[in-house]
């Protein structure tokens, strides 16, 4: 009677509910360092995107948090924004640093994503990064092919999805930049 | 001397990359630097000793027909472990690795030797066989990465290597390349064993 379906329902139980009990533990152990981790990587992030800030502020705007930047004269000089969408595979978390007077985009930096290795990851490398930098604020084209007008992104080869995908992010965090901070004006 | 057999088994005889060609997926993926390499052997060689151990010591309590779920739920266990033991004390390599360390999980290697070797025999044997077959995925990991690395990006462990009369050959960092090497390499290697073995064991 080794093989009773009361007994592989057991078994599977109680491996199941051990194995749940230790990770609770390591979980427990463990998260207070992850969350200093991803408190460090979003402010080398903000630093990034913001190029000149040597401080900034969390400020929160109907219920979006900015970080304005400020130089060292107290000036603000840009707002960041952590924008969320979905990607190739599960989310991409990217710092958009844009200047809201100037309406262009400082530069991005991806934070967190769970694209192919090898192929979207690659998001997450200088030369895509670098599609954004000084790029004036608009609607962006995703091309096969090196950009010739600053309304082009050249796509990651292998990998447009993936491109598109944080392409239209940061067309969003644009546009909750520029409802919560006018733009132009 | 039975136990150090366990143990060389994996290193050559039945070397899981080389040899046995097991668990190709993580090999090909994560072996563009060497300290990726290095760190997804050992993070793959404590998993392996840890199921190996637990499997071994409650093999006669499980039941032959759920036998690979629970293998598998063990193996998980300790695989989201590392996972979270990554991110939080080495993020630079949690966030290099990244999906290939939740993936050791359906690393055939590990359920492999759970099936062949810890659900047969016992405890101080599996642990042999267990580091046995993880330094042999470690150093075969480390030569492949060694290899691509250099060619690569004219580095090894981040530290540049070759001079900048070194033109990188890229190739040798994207996935084309880990197969150019691992195909180079496990011809290599069995050459050398036709060569030194004649073969008296059988297959």
């Amino acid at each position: 009677m080794n093989n009773s379906t009361g007994r592989l329902i057991l078994t599977l139980t109680v491996l199941g509910l051990v194995s749940a009990f230790i990770l609770a533990f390591v979980f427990q152990w463990t998260l207070p360092y992850i969350i200093k981790h991803q408190a460090k990587a979003q402010e080398r992030a903000v630093f990034a995107v913001l190029p000149g800030a040597s401080d900034y502020k969390e400020v929160e705007k109907d219920g979006q948090v900015f970080f304005e930047g400020f130089d060292q004269s107290g000036k603000r000089i840009g707002v960041a924004i952590k924008a969320t969408g979905g990607g190739f595979q599960g989310m991409i978390t990217v710092m958009v640093g844009t200047d809201p007077e100037a309406e262009k985009v400082y530069g991005i930096q991806v934070l967190e994503h769970q694209e192919t290795p090898g192929l979207g990851a690659f998001i997450t490398g200088e030369k895509y990064e670098a599609n954004f930098i000084d790029k004036p604020f608009g609607d962006y084209k995703v091309v096969k092919r090196p950009a010739t007008s600053p309304y082009e992104v050249e796509a990651i080869s292998g990998a447009t999805i993936s491109s598109t995908k944080v392409t239209s992010i940061v067309e969003k965090a644009i546009k909750d930049i520029q409802r919560a901070y006018g733009g132009g004006a | 001397m039975q136990l150090l057999n366990d143990f060389k088994n994996g290193l050559w005889n039945e070397n899981p990359t080389f040899r046995l060609v097991i668990g190709m997926c993580p090999v090909l993926a994560v072996t563009n630097t060497m300290t990726n390499g290095l760190a997804m052997g050992l993070a793959t060689t404590f998993v392996l000793l840890a199921s190996e151990i637990v499997i071994s010591l409650i093999k006669k309590l499980i039941p032959n027909d759920v036998r690979i779920p629970s293998y598998i739920l063990v193996i998980a266990t300790f695989v989201t472990f590392v996972d979270y033991f990554l991110k939080a004390f080495f993020p630079p390599i949690a966030a290099s690795l990244s999906l290939f360390v939740p993936l050791i999980v359906v690393n055939c290697l590990i359920l492999g030797r759970a099936e062949a070797f810890a659900s047969k025999n016992p405890l101080h044997r599996s642990i042999a066989d267990s580091l046995g077959m993880g330094f042999g995925f470690t150093w075969a990991l480390l030569l492949l990465s060694a290899v691509r690395e250099l060619l690569g990006m004219g580095s090894m462990f981040g530290i540049q290597i070759l001079g900048a009369w070194y033109q990188p050959m890229v190739i040798m960092v994207l996935p084309a390349g880990a197969f150019i090497s691992l195909g180079i390499l496990v011809g290599i290697m069995n050459y050398i064993t036709k060569n030194t073995t004649r073969d008296t064991h059988c297959h």
